[in-house]
């Protein structure tokens, strides 16, 4: 069974700057929770609060109700910390997943056992007598892994453990990592910049922007209903359009229509949300945001086309993704924008 | 008389080895603890022992003198003129040595390491000793700078030990006193067995050295 960890009124100051403000958080037992911001959220303060490495200016963090500052040797040892740096030590890759179980007092036998155990889980057992800090960067990621693993913790804290690797090294660490912990009662938290990693691995997503907690919720709602236009960044849509919601119900960028949008907002001030592959490119004549055609280059599956749009008083960059079956515009054309209500969503512009 | 170049070569590596011993047990640990201790008053212990490496041996020989002398504070203790008054005077020479290399050599370990013992579960002693083991390189070149200004200084042998044929007279005391004598032919080979001892400690130690680093990339 996985420990509980609650957070209360934290708040971590550095250079006389707030870089974490957290009024409530609480991780439930055996959730596998991510922590999904940009860089310099404060996500990683956030773990290292929780895995008692720092402390809370003010504020309270618990592990089964006990005060990260009261946590005995005993009750750390419950928590696997595992960095985003791997940190190997400069012995065998099995000693260094030996080691903190023999801090542990686990027999000998037993521990060569567990540690050997640990490393076939993830996949690096046939590196066990291979000097760790020779190994390449994800074959460390996975030894780091297998090293926090092998203790059987109650708590996985996981800091982006996949960063520097590539997109297919990162699927097969995950499908691993989804694979080691499938028998396992741990309470998981996981932080990462990736809002598919997130959104595809997580029980809920926690959307961490400038040190504060913007959103709480499960992937689906965070993907399709984010809190306001920091979250609807952080979670992927490329275009984040200033809007105003209209008593009617409707929604305008400018003084046009831009079709039906998802979400409920008050009228007034909204952004319009929308994935790339929302955007609707039409000719003039037809109902929506005006835009000039900036730049059309090929990707994965799909055109990416570059506009500009023209609001009343400024231009706002747009990125569309178009059909390869679908006539490509030229540079310099100019296009109606409308959005697609199954891949946009109206939110709060703050 | 004389005393057999054999004689005089054990009292220098006795009084040299055990000196580099002991200011190693003092100068790691006070090393260690200057790099990873975040309290007021680090930069000031940090300015001592830099200064510390500074200082003459023959400054440092007349302070242990002025300490150890019959009417001095610690004269009761009847070292002066003695192997044993030898080394603790080489133990304040080498110590501020061993200490600002230790020093140094933590410094330039991952920062986050300490933490990260500490979240792998290690208590302080263990992520202590596991500093060292990270550092072992850098911490054996240390002890070996230690050993190397202490075998190779002749102020404070001269002055807490007196050159007494028999009893305290080292390499470095014998060559001077030699070259003084005019007895250059003398005071060369005293020079040459001096340096191959030298070479020998530092050499075994740069072997183990070396098996440790290639072990590190291998």
């Amino acid at each position: 069974m996985g420990a509980e960890l609650t957070v209360r009124g934290v708040r971590i100051s550095r250079g006389g700057r707030e870089v974490l403000a957290v009024d409530h958080l609480d991780v439930k037992p055996s959730e596998h929770l991510f922590v999904l911001g940009p860089n310099g959220a404060g996500k990683t303060t956030l773990l290292r609060l929780l895995a008692a490495v720092d402390r809370p200016d003010r504020g309270t963090v618990e592990v089964d109700g006990v005060p990260i500052r009261r946590l005995g040797l005993a009750e750390r040892r419950r928590i696997g910390y595992v960095t985003q740096r791997p940190a190997l030590l400069s012995t065998t890759v099995l000693r260094n997943v030996e080691l903190p179980l023999r801090w542990r007092k686990v027999p000998r036998p037993r521990r060569r056992a567990q540690a050997q155990a640990a490393l076939e889980r993830l996949q690096v057992g046939h590196l066990a007598e291979r000097p760790a800090l020779a190994l390449s960067g994800g074959e460390q990621q996975r030894v780091n892994l297998a090293r926090s693993l092998a203790c059987d913790p109650d708590v996985l804290l996981l800091d982006e453990p996949a960063a520097g690797l590539d997109a297919e090294a990162r699927a097969i660490f995950f499908a691993d990592l989804d694979h080691a912990l499938s028998d396992r009662a741990v309470t998981t938290v996981q932080v990462t910049h990736r809002p598919e990693e997130a959104l595809r691995y997580a029980d809920r997503v926690v959307v961490l922007v400038a040190g504060a907690v913007r959103q709480v919720d499960m992937p689906e709602m965070i993907h399709r209903m984010p809190a306001d236009a920091a979250v609807a960044s952080v979670v992927g849509y490329d275009n984040l359009v200033p809007a105003r919601a209209t008593p009617d119900g409707g929604v305008r960028v400018g003084d046009q229509p831009v079709g039906p949008v998802a979400g409920n907002a008050d009228p007034g001030p909204v952004v319009v949300a929308a994935f790339a592959n929302a955007l609707r490119l039409g000719s003039t004549d037809q109902a929506g945001l005006p835009a000039v055609v900036r730049g059309v280059s090929p990707g994965p599956g799909h055109r990416v086309v570059l506009l500009d749009g023209q609001l009343p008083d400024r231009r706002v960059r747009l990125i569309a993704h178009l059909g390869l079956d679908e006539p490509a515009p030229s540079p310099g054309d100019l296009v109606s924008v409308r959005f697609d209500a199954a891949l946009s969503a109206v939110v709060p512009s703050s | 008389m004389v005393d057999p170049v054999y004689e005089v070569l054990a009292r220098s590596a006795l009084v040299s080895l055990t000196a580099s011993l002991v200011a190693a047990m003092i100068g790691i640990p006070l090393g260690t603890w200057l790099a990873l201790a975040r309290i007021p008053g680090r930069g000031v212990v940090t300015a001592l022992v830099n200064t510390g490496m500074a200082v003459p041996t023959v400054v440092v020989g007349l302070f242990v003198a002025m300490l150890l002398w019959r009417s001095g504070p610690l004269g009761d203790l009847d070292l002066i003129y003695t192997v044993r008054g030898m080394i603790i005077a080489q133990v304040l020479i080498a110590t501020p040595l061993i200490t600002s290399i230790t020093m140094a050599a933590i410094q330039l370990l991952p920062p986050e390491l300490p933490g990260h013992l500490r979240s792998l579960g290690a208590n302080r002693w263990q992520v202590v000793s596991r500093i060292w083991v990270e550092a072992r390189l850098p911490l054996l070149a240390a002890a070996m700078a230690g050993f190397g200004h202490a075998i190779s200084e002749v102020g404070s042998a001269t002055i807490v030990g007196g050159n007494i044929h028999g009893h305290t007279q080292v390499m470095t005391t014998a060559i001077v006193e030699n070259v003084g004598r005019g007895e250059f032919g003398v005071a060369l080979v005293y020079g040459g067995v001096l340096l191959a001892l030298a070479f020998v400690v530092n050499g075994v130690l740069a072997s183990v050295h070396q098996r440790s680093g290639a072990w590190a990339r291998s």
